[in-house]
């Protein structure tokens, strides 16, 4: 072995976004230039996101929930403290990162081609881990 | 010759860990930047195999 990193997954890619978040389950609406995301009583906020999962697919009480292209490119998500607190929170951020970073690296090793070598779910204290192995041609 | 090999650990907290086995040298650095894209790197090791090359040349420039 010759080199070791440890990344922080930076959500940029559209596509994978979309996908993880159809993984866990959603039905985002996409739109390039952006749309406002609309409050719990109906109410179109000011804030505009690119990607957007609609309030009706998550809590009677919900707000929508946006994800908002930044500067550099990297989506921003936009979600209430209502929405945080029951559930929407870092850890579910975390396990849609985790989607997303998987489906990326799977894309872009077959695209590259790296041959893929299998896939392994690891249990951990932490939580969950997704191993994947790739040879080098 | 040991086989290269890339291994990608995926956390639950956005995290991710790259191993690159069996490559010798600087040759890694473009299969690690295949693999990190766009993300933040939080740290980044070199392992003994990095050296072997490194050291290699450096003993080579020393007899000339």
């Amino acid at each position: 072995m010759s080199k070791y990193l440890e990344m922080s997954t930076k959500l940029t890619d559209e596509r994978y976004l979309v996908e993880a978040l159809r993984e866990l389950g959603y039905d985002p609406e996409v739109c390039r230039e952006g749309r406002p995301l609309v409050g719990y009583m109906g109410d179109e906020r000011t804030v505009r996101a690119q990607i957007i999962i609609r309030r009706r697919q998550l809590d009677s009480a919900s707000n929508d929930i946006g994800f908002a292209r930044d500067g550099p490119g990297v989506y921003q998500a936009i979600i209430s403290e209502y929405d945080r607190g029951i559930g929407f929170d870092d850890a579910w951020l975390g396990r849609l990162s985790q989607v997303y970073k998987e489906r990326q690296t799977m894309a872009m090793a077959k695209a590259k081609g790296y041959i893929f070598k299998g896939r392994e779910v690891i249990n951990t204290p932490q939580g969950k881990k997704v191993q994947l192995r790739f040879g080098v041609r | 010759m040991k086989q290269k090999t890339v291994v990608i650990e995926i956390d639950e907290h956005g995290n991710s860990s790259l191993d690159l086995e069996g490559f010798q040298g600087s040759g890694c650095s473009a299969v690690a930047k295949d693999f990190q894209g766009r993300d933040a790197v939080r740290s980044v090791g070199n392992k003994r195999e990095f050296y072997v090359q490194v050291t290699a040349t450096t003993q080579e420039q020393e007899r000339k």
